[in-house]
């Protein structure tokens, strides 16, 4: 009988038990970031890691992957690296569309910096662009929005303020020491948009080509007079891109291109026979071979000061 | 006592069939209030853990119950609209975290939540196989759906088409598997998350396609100018997002224009918090706030009040087993005089035989109660099963 009562409450306990367990579910991991000695900061281009870099000086590690040999605006990261892009603690972005990759990855919403969107109302629209349409949606186009920001050094500043304003706030700790940064970067943007304007103010009614649609901001912070062409820098030129030329000084009568980067000697040699100098100025939207962002862009000041010299 | 029990154990062991019966009575009818009492709560718990781990839900203007249904659970009818524009205000007033959620369609049946890398973090979500989105196109599985379909990494899930008649509408999307969660015992586990833009490619809002300006016009080009393309509505769309088509993919519409179906919102803090309920209270604006909790009792209050009638019924069923128990009593009573008359005799107490019959009463209440227990228990360890089968 006693066996009988012992098996009775042995069930009970064990059922109790039971009930007391039941439905709970396991515990998982928050898949959070690595714990680092610094933040790490991606970027979408040079220019910002070189801002990045400037105003965060040794507190963070400022890491832009894209290859060298690359257009950053056009480059498709692999999966290895967005997942790094994925595990950053800031990811800072040129905005105005640019780097096209962005909208097909996914990415932190709340780790995403925009540098532009203090200035979205001044973004300028890219006109010229063959729209078109299809089922639902109606017409539209795929282009909209001038990218290269940072060759109006005026907004290079404002993008720098926004990475100054967002590392403060990843590192509160550090504000001081990341304003002073920043205000020495913004002495050499504005020393850089003086240097350009003067360059500029030499011959600022000369027309000029520039090779590219990259130009925009540029352009209208230096008022020059300006048309732009889409060339190839390092293909010869074909006589329809030479009539091109011909066709354009009818109104614009221009003798000098400015290239986004250094034109092949076939261009420059074809150009030179129908009287048109050619002069680069490198946009820096990849890391330099040498030199950093600004030794190239004084580069860029010591060419403009030729292609703006005024006829003799 | 214990010859009593002794005795009585002998008995109910002897008539087990007349034992087993009325165990069977008794156990059901202790079990489905224990059974229905352990549900309710664990439906209970299981609401209100997703609710108090989303205080804010903000959305359009309509039924409460209905967003917070689709906000929380990916359940009932999908509300109506909110912009980007919404979320990035929301964003950007530097109030709260927010995670955008767009669910409008499904794969084989199960909800699909395009949202941000933002939710898995708020949600403590982990892959435990695969890897997270990277891409467009790709897909996470809870954890109950990789487990019912077989897929896994590397495996493909298509979306359900809403329409298969509109050749201009909504194309399914052959999403590549990336990876599983691990299961939280949440809706997170019946849902398949894609990354926001991929769910507007699966809306039809973005979509990729041969390069217009240069097809040739017998494919689907109704009309060239120089400033613009227009192509029949049937130009072949891409189904599945690759590496080589994904630069093709593009989106019809501004990216403050893009939709939503629920904007989820976790308050810095309480004045934050407060902060945000009073931008929403003027009535002017096309969206409204819930809060999670505050909805999500309202509706258990519901459920409440349905339980009320059918507590009332298993006091009604209890009542007429205990009856039925006493009727079996006396009648076994009255066929057993000459087995009592026979212990008399032997030099039984009247006591002795009362304490015979109120031992086996007590061995087959006992017995019942651990069945009944048993039971709940059972139902209790399958309750998530159970709990999906209900929600």
């Amino acid at each position: 009988m006693r066996n009988v009562i012992a098996w009775i409450g042995l069930g009970l306990a064990a059922a109790g038990l039971l009930v007391g367990c039941g439905g709970g579910s396991s515990e998982v991991g928050s898949g959070a970031r690595p714990e680092r000695a610094r933040p790490h900061v991606y970027t979408v281009n040079y220019p910002l890691q070189y801002f990045a870099q400037r105003i965060g000086g040794d507190a963070v590690e400022v890491v832009f992957p894209a290859p060298a040999e690359v257009d950053p605006a056009h480059w498709m990261p692999d999966r290895k690296t967005i997942k790094a892009y994925q595990q950053a603690d800031l990811i800072i972005l040129n905005g105005a569309n640019y780097a096209k990759w962005l909208d097909k990855v996914s990415l932190p919403e709340s780790r995403l910096i925009d540098t532009s969107a203090a200035f979205k109302a001044q973004l300028l629209k890219v006109e010229d662009v063959v729209t078109h349409s299809h089922g639902r949606g109606g017409e539209h186009s795929h282009v909209g929005t001038a990218s290269h920001t940072w060759l109006n050094p005026r907004l290079a500043v404002l993008q720098a303020e926004a990475i100054r304003d967002a590392l403060a706030r990843l590192e509160p700790g550090k504000a001081g020491e990341f304003e002073s940064n920043f205000e020495s970067l913004k002495t050499d943007l504005l020393e850089l948009d003086a240097a350009i304007d003067a360059s500029i103010e030499q011959d600022r009614d000369r027309p000029v080509v520039y090779s590219h649609p990259v130009f925009q901001y540029f352009q209208q912070r230096f008022a020059v007079n300006s048309r732009t062409l889409d060339l190839d820098p390092w293909g010869v030129p074909e006589k329809e891109e030479l009539d091109k030329h011909r066709k354009l000084q009818a109104s614009h009568r221009h003798d000098r291109v400015i290239w986004h980067a250094d034109p092949g000697d076939g261009q420059s040699k074809e150009l030179l026979r129908i009287g048109i100098k050619s002069y680069s100025f490198q946009l820096c939207s990849n890391a330099p071979e040498a030199g950093d962002f600004l030794t190239v862009m004084q580069s860029n000041v010591k060419r403009l000061k030729q292609a703006y010299q005024p006829a003799q | 006592m214990t010859q009593h029990l002794f005795l009585a154990w002998r008995y109910v062991v002897f008539h087990r069939v007349k034992t087993i019966i009325l165990v069977a009575c008794v156990s059901l009818t202790l079990f489905l209030p224990l059974f229905l009492n352990r549900m309710i709560s664990e439906f209970e718990t299981q609401l209100m853990a997703r609710a108090e781990s989303t205080p804010l839900v903000v959305g359009s203007k309509g039924s409460r119950f209905d967003l917070a249904l689709h906000a929380l659970y990916f359940r009932g009818r999908t509300p109506e609209l909110l912009s980007m524009g919404d979320f990035q205000e929301l964003r950007d007033s530097g109030l709260a975290q927010v995670a955008p959620l767009f669910s409008r369609f499904s794969a084989r049946g199960y909800p699909i939540a395009g949202t941000t890398l933002d939710y898995f973090d708020r949600r403590g979500l982990a892959v435990a196989e695969g890897e997270m989105l990277s891409m467009l196109g790709d897909c996470v599985l809870g954890a109950n759906v990789a487990a019912e379909l077989g897929l896994g990494a590397g495996d493909h899930l298509l979306s359900d088409p809403k329409n298969v008649f509109d050749i201009a509408g909504d194309y399914p999307l052959r999403m590549r598997v990336v990876g599983a969660l691990a299961s939280r015992g949440s809706p997170d586990d019946d849902a398949v998350f894609v990354d926001l833009k991929t769910a507007w490619v699966i809306e039809g809002i973005g979509h990729g396609h041969k390069d217009m300006e240069k097809a040739p016009d017998r494919e689907a080009v109704l009309d060239r100018s120089a400033s613009n393309v227009v192509a029949n509505a049937a130009l072949p769309q891409f189904m599945e997002i690759t590496e080589e088509n994904a630069g093709s993919f593009h989106f019809h519409a501004e990216p403050e224009d893009l939709p939503i179906t629920a904007a989820l919102v976790w308050p810095n803090d309480d004045k934050s918090r407060a902060l945000l309920l009073g931008r929403f209270t003027t009535g002017a604006d096309e969206a409204q706030i819930l809060e999670s909790v505050e909805v999500v009792e309202e509706m258990l209050g519901m459920v409440f009040k349905v339980k009320r009638f059918f507590d009332a019924n298993f006091a009604l069923v209890a009542a007429s087993t205990g009856l039925f128990l006493t009727l079996t009593i006396l009648l076994s009573l009255r066929l057993r005089r000459r087995e009592m008359q026979t212990m008399f005799q032997i030099g039984c107490s009247r006591g002795t035989v009362f304490w015979l019959q109120a031992c086996e009463l007590l061995i087959v209440l006992v017995i019942s109660l651990f069945v009944a227990v048993c039971l709940a228990a059972l139902a209790g360890a399958s309750g998530d099963w159970l709990m999906r089968q209900v929600m």
